[in-house]
């Protein structure tokens, strides 16, 4: 029985991680009305960030979140300002351009593939830093430390990012143009930079999630990809758009993920997650948390 | 004849009270004005009757049918069209294809759909404009052609959802020419407008609502003279003036 | 000579060049390639009937890839059941499985489907790959399965030189693009692109935009999963990795997109285009630098977004035009 509330717990910890790598995947949405198929390789990008400078540095594993963090946001909203602006503007008169989507594929690929060719296929782990392999004990059960660490971090992510749309006037400004993007460019707000913006939080919450995950999991450059898909399952299940709804969805599949294996064979785990996705689809559309019509 | 009947509509958003038990009668042959200031709850209330929305309670009658809750694309092959406040073209298609989406509402034949659609174009005086994208059509025109395709389905009852706004007055008169010939070749018509001067000299008759609440109701002439019309449109400090 | 009728000559003249090809290549390697590409226009035009004309976006496709060729290769090998027979059942067990993927998503906003098709094809690949039995049917895992080329003939589809597969599938080109713009000229085609691009104004002139996109996308898993069977007698070896990948999915959304989805031309010319510049930069840059051809798909695909987001197709058939404008013009002013 210990190993089930063991495992339970460690699910929860690795899945409040999982709802962060998605996190930023919501918000995007949420604002722009677009899925960001490149948010798998921004988080890649923000794990080889992260597995440098505590390489090179040899600092603590999450005072790298001080530099990952900024530098996703900077990377985040270029990408935005550059390369898929352009596209928005272009189909503003389109209600739902599918062709930022695709762009973001081509993001994605250029992205994996260029990792790949700089940094070679290799999987790389930062063995020796404090946190590897650290356990706590409590009772007859083991506790991951790094995962712990995580689950806390991605708490933390969630409340600053609930307080800054709630509270500043420039998360006023976004949640404006999430609910109606005309309505709010008449009110004066450049829904662009909004976008801007946006993207940039959504690749920043990416470069925590980055952060969290380096200490114990390996850096390769299609790592995004596994993240990727678990994170549309993941937005789906808590309701597109909604923060809290991507750490629940999270917390659900890390439950799966680590319980499953006690009753069944580890891969069926998988099966089922893509199962309850589907049955989701067709029970609850708008996810399991998610409120608003909009779809 | 009554071809539209609605008896205490109402629609909740959360717990705003968009619209608020209102009654209406359409007979056959009329132009039904319906008015009311900004958020009064208009197009809110054409949305419920086109089955864009399911009303929260009330009866809506067409055509001696029930019809709540009806999904927009049955109501329209029975006979109710609608347009949109904010012009909705398939904007990579030619005017013709706009048109000829519509008029595939009652037949299966693409000659048939197209001869269909060029009367309708015709009969508007915009047959000239048949192969242009209705992307890079004037407002003028891209209200044109939300009735052309409204009238393409072949309507009993037409819902015309501000038609004038944004048009110069001049086209604001060709305008109301236009609907005048549509309700002689037979169709009904029920139409929210701003434009006081156009719906004055349309509409046989006129309801007022605000807060989703009816007001006032009656010919133009009653409409104009009504002392809570007057106020809601201009304040309490107009009437005693 | 006038403009249609130079269109009419121009499609003869491809049609037999088509046809005629194997005639001047004797090379297999050669045809082996042409038949590859034939097969991916061939999927992206059937891909193209929902995610080009009804506006939405199929990311899983390779499903229904995999569906076909397990199917018939399982009927096949088990049962004796010609290929043939197989291709007809495939196609309807995808089409069920492309109704159940469309019916709660095709209501929501088009991200919702996306989503949703890739979860399946995703699902659907960890599922073969972890199982070697469905009830009686050997399925065989991550290793798939291999048809032993031993009753060679057109009963079994099966043939010892590329000619016949060569003709199979032009044959079923052809078709795919005939059934394709007899659609787009009717009721069906009409409905799609409405619905596609103004779903609430299609809505209220008398079209249920959600049964079009279902009759749309029944139609696509059909014939996707056709080509799936194709596929499995052609290379007579079917693994999950291999057919179901994320990776033919994509590759199929990407042709049609450079090419032109929503297009008849558009997927064709997107396979011409992209089959060879996957097939040479994967020889020339393979071992030095990896992934690069997939490099240059992202950037082919978000250059073409830029510039031409209705696909290359749009600025080519312009450039078709005024040159046939201009030939006629010479001709008549003689």
């Amino acid at each position: 029985m210990y190993y089930i509330i063991e495992d339970t717990i460690n699910g929860i910890l690795m899945g409040s991680i999982y709802g962060l790598t998605a996190m930023g995947l919501t918000i995007i949405f949420g604002v722009l009305k677009v899925v960001n198929f490149a948010h798998g390789s921004m988080l890649m990008v923000g794990m080889y960030l992260a597995y440098w400078a505590v390489t090179l540095s040899g600092m603590h594993p999450y005072l790298a979140i001080v530099l990952v963090a900024p530098a996703m946001f900077l990377f985040g909203y270029t990408l935005q300002n550059f390369v898929i602006k352009p596209i928005f503007i272009a189909e503003k008169n389109v209600r739902e351009p599918l062709t930022v989507i695709i762009v973001t594929t081509g993001i994605w690929y250029i992205l994996d593939n260029l990792t790949l060719l700089i940094f070679g296929p290799q999987y790389r782990s930062l063995a020796d830093n404090p946190l590897n392999g650290q356990m706590l004990e409590i009772g007859e059960m083991f506790i991951s430390v790094p995962k712990l660490y995580g689950c806390i971090t991605a708490v933390i992510t969630a409340l600053g990012v609930y307080w800054f749309f709630q509270k500043t006037d420039m998360g006023r400004a976004i949640r404006a143009t999430s609910m109606d993007r005309e309505a709010a460019s008449l009110m004066g707000i450049n829904q662009y930079k909004i976008y801007n913006v946006a993207f940039g939080i959504g690749a920043a919450t990416a470069g925590i999630a980055a952060v969290t995950l380096v200490p114990f999991y390996n850096v390769f450059p299609t790592v995004g990809v596994l993240f990727d898909i678990k994170g549309f399952i993941i937005v789906v299940l808590g309701g597109l758009g909604s923060i809290g709804g991507a750490l629940a969805g999270g917390i659900i599949i890390g439950i799966i993920e680590s319980v499953g294996p006690q009753f069944m064979t580890a891969t069926w785990t998988e099966a089922i997650v893509y199962g309850l996705f589907l049955v989701v689809l067709f029970v609850k559309p708008s996810g399991l948390f998610g409120q608003k019509h909009d779809w | 004849m009554v071809l539209l009947e609605v008896r205490g509509m109402t629609k909740e958003f959360g717990g705003l009270r968009a619209i608020d038990s209102l009654d209406l009668t359409i007979e056959k042959g009329q132009i039904f004005g319906l008015i009311g200031p900004n958020g009064a709850g208009k197009s809110t209330a054409f949305n419920c009757i086109a089955g864009a929305f399911a009303p929260t309670a009330g009866v809506i009658t067409f055509n001696n049918e029930t019809i709540n809750g009806q999904k927009p694309w049955n109501l329209c092959k029975k006979g109710l069209a609608r347009t949109f406040q904010i012009v909705k073209p398939f904007a990579s298609k030619s005017v013709l294809y706009n048109v000829m989406v519509a008029s595939f509402a009652t037949t299966n034949s693409r000659q048939v759909a197209e001869e269909k659609a060029i009367k309708v174009l015709e009969s508007l005086n915009f047959a000239d404009k048949k192969d242009i994208l209705s992307s890079n059509l004037t407002i003028a025109d891209r209200k044109r052609l939300e009735i052309a395709r409204a009238l393409a389905t072949e309507p009993k009852l037409l819902l015309l959802d501000e038609v004038m706004a944004g048009l110069r007055p001049n086209e604001v008169d060709e305008m109301v020419e236009v609907l005048k010939k549509i309700r002689e070749q037979g169709t009904t018509i029920f139409v929210i407008e701003h434009i006081m001067r156009a719906i004055m000299a349309l509409s046989d008759r006129i309801v007022v609502i605000q807060f989703g609440k009816k007001i006032a109701e009656g010919t133009p002439k009653e409409i104009a003279n009504n002392e809570n019309v007057i106020k809601a449109y201009l304040g309490e400090d107009y009437v005693a003036a | 000579m006038n403009y249609k009728n130079i269109n009419k000559v121009a499609l003869v003249a491809i049609l037999l060049i088509a046809f005629g090809l194997p005639l001047v290549i004797r090379s297999a390697t050669y045809l082996h390639i042409l038949v590859l590409l034939f097969f991916y226009a061939y999927l992206t035009t059937s891909w193209n009937l929902v995610g080009g004309f009804a506006g939405v976006l199929p990311l899983g496709h390779a499903a229904f890839v995999g569906i076909g060729a397990y199917t018939s290769t399982i009927l096949f090998l088990q049962y004796g059941i010609s290929p043939w027979i197989g291709m007809l059942v495939g196609g309807v067990l995808a089409t069920i499985a492309g109704i159940l993927i469309g019916l709660p998503t095709f209501k929501m906003r088009g991200a919702y489907f996306a989503l949703a098709t890739i979860a399946f094809a995703e699902g659907f690949r960890v599922i073969v790959e972890n199982i070697d039995y469905i009830g009686p049917f050997k399925i065989n895992g991550p290793r798939g399965l291999q048809i032993p080329p031993l009753d060679i003939g057109l009963a079994n589809f099966m043939f010892a030189s590329k000619e016949p597969y060569y003709y199979i599938i032009l044959i079923m080109l052809v078709a795919v693009v005939v059934l394709t713009y007899v659609i787009s000229r009717s009721k069906l085609g009409y409905y799609l692109n409405a619905g596609g691009e103004e779903p609430e104004a299609a809505m209220a002139l008398g079209v249920n935009v959600a049964r079009a996109k279902l009759i749309a996308m029944a139609m696509s898993s059909f014939l996707t999963a056709m080509a799936g069977t194709f596929y499995a007698q052609f290379t007579l070896y079917i693994h999950p990795k291999s057919i179901i990948s994320l990776d033919l999915s994509f590759e199929i959304a990407f042709i049609a997109l450079i090419g032109g989805r929503g297009s008849i031309a558009g997927p064709i010319l997107g396979a011409l285009l992209l089959r060879p510049v996957g097939d040479f930069s994967r020889i020339y840059f393979g071992d030095t630098l990896p992934g690069m051809h997939l490099i240059i798909f992202g950037l082919v695909l978000i250059l073409v977004m830029h510039y031409q987001p209705r696909g290359l197709q749009e600025p080519l058939t312009r450039l078709y035009n005024n040159l046939i404008r201009r030939i006629t013009h010479n001709t008549t002013g003689r």
